[in-house]
């Protein structure tokens, strides 16, 4: 690592203040993206801001029809939260599969959707949930959050607050993990609302996205049968090593149906 | 890594070459380029900071052409150094076809990443070149829009800057 300054605020707008006041800061929550990135230099910030010590960051709350995360929430406490679990199961499962016991003990749900990795889990979740993003300047629509490769609708220095997550009657995440990283080389996130299906898709494309037409298909028929038919084109989606965009396109259909297939009960 | 793809460039073709040759045009259209100095020699020495996700690098590198044909075709040959990070080499070659007042830029492009780059960024390599690539190109058709007088309304114009037709991406 290069040498940087470091500091932990205790609060929100101290760590604000402070990310204003660098000459090339950068804001540490989990560590899970940026610690391995330091170590390797390929980032070389002057000031590292550890936003770990801000408490208001952390916790889980439900009520009114929503699941509150806090921004600095680790993956195993929405995990192995009871009232997550009963709230929106499918996001406690979803938690429960990110990386290993290693990344879910320190990664953070504001961290991983703040980074906009391609194949991160929690984005799935934000898109088919339709969540919005709290900062500590304003609300952001799940469905504006995400807009590309590592890019989001964040301002720099803006921080993300916590994470509202309306409940569904249903909803189910299936992905096909990288084996070594368990990334989600594809994942589908299916939720019902009362009738009106919302699909959310990962590590297809630069980033999270809507699935419309299978949204569509769903909305005329909630059953994996529905699926039979669909034509997801690649167009876009990502192309790599782990997998082409034609399989990738071909994974979205197999977990949108393996989700539905959850969700329904079947 | 291979990479390929077509974009429709609003402006006459000789318009375009000498704008893929002029320095400054390319700093301009280059996100994080801090600076780009033609060489004597006729290459092109340029300096990016390069941002992708977590990883922001300062990277050298010397662009040097070859078999030029003005103004129809090219082949540029980058050679990157980025410091620890580590170091790429490639090449792409470019041709410009004239269609009517418009332009079509097409080229191929292939890599090789080595050094810690490719180690960690291995999983997002392809999909980085692929952004840099678009991102460069909405740059330049924008770049080339702003010079041209009268353009004409074409249907692909819906209100999107760029007009990627076709972007390949071979592992």
């Amino acid at each position: 690592m290069y040498q940087f300054n470091y500091a932990k605020p205790a609060t929100v707008a101290e760590a604000a203040t402070l990310y204003a006041n660098a000459e090339d800061p950068v804001f540490l929550s989990g560590g899970q993206t940026l610690i391995p990135t330091l170590r390797q230099r390929l980032a070389a910030p002057t000031d590292v801001i550890d936003l770990s010590g801000i408490g208001e960051l952390s916790g889980i709350a439900v009520g009114d029809g929503k699941v509150t995360v806090g921004a600095f929430t680790r993956h195993c406490a929405v995990a192995e939260s009871a009232e997550v679990q009963a709230a929106i199961p499918a996001l406690a499962d979803l938690a429960g599969r990110i990386g290993d016991a290693q990344v879910r003990n320190c990664g953070t749900i504001g961290g991983s959707v703040a980074n906009s990795d391609p194949a991160a889990d929690y984005p799935a979740a934000v898109v088919a949930l339709g969540a919005t993003v709290r900062t500590d300047k304003r609300s952001i629509s799940g469905d504006d959050f995400f807009r590309d490769l590592f890019e989001t609708a964040l301002e720099p220095g803006e921080i993300i607050t916590s994470i509202e997550f309306p409940i569904p009657d249903r909803a189910a995440y299936r992905k096909f993990p990288n084996p070594a990283s368990r990334y989600a080389v594809v994942g589908v996130m299916v939720a019902d609302f009362g009738g009106n299906v919302r699909v959310g898709v990962t590590g297809a494309g630069p980033c999270a996205f809507r699935a419309r037409t299978i949204e569509d298909m769903l909305n005329a028929n909630l059953s994996t049968s529905a699926l039979d038919g669909v034509e997801v084109p690649d167009a876009g989606f990502n192309n790599d090593l782990h997998a082409s965009a034609e399989y990738r396109a071909h994974l979205v259909k197999v977990m949108a149906r393996r989700a539905v297939s959850d969700l329904l009960g079947a | 890594m291979d990479q390929s793809g077509e974009y429709r460039i609003p402006a006459e073709r000789a318009d375009v070459w000498r704008a893929l040759n002029d320095p400054d045009t390319l700093k301009r259209c280059i996100d994080g380029c801090q600076s780009m100095e033609r060489r004597p020699d006729g290459g092109f020495a340029a300096v990016v900071k390069a941002r992708v996700g977590p990883v922001r690098a300062v990277f050298n590198a010397a662009l040097d052409l070859a078999d030029i044909n003005p103004p129809e075709s090219y082949t540029i040959n980058v050679a990157v150094k980025g410091g620890p990070a580590g170091f790429a080499r490639g090449s792409a070659a470019v041709t410009l076809a004239a269609q009517g007042e418009e332009t079509m830029l097409r080229y191929a492009a292939s890599a090789n990443i080595g050094g810690k780059l490719a180690q960690i960024g291995s999983r997002l390599i392809d999909g980085a070149a692929r952004k840099m690539a678009d991102d460069f190109f909405k740059a330049f058709h924008a770049e080339m829009s702003g010079r041209t007088p009268n353009p004409a309304p074409r249907p692909q114009d819906d209100g999107r800057a760029a007009v990627p037709i076709n972007i390949q991406v071979n592992t």
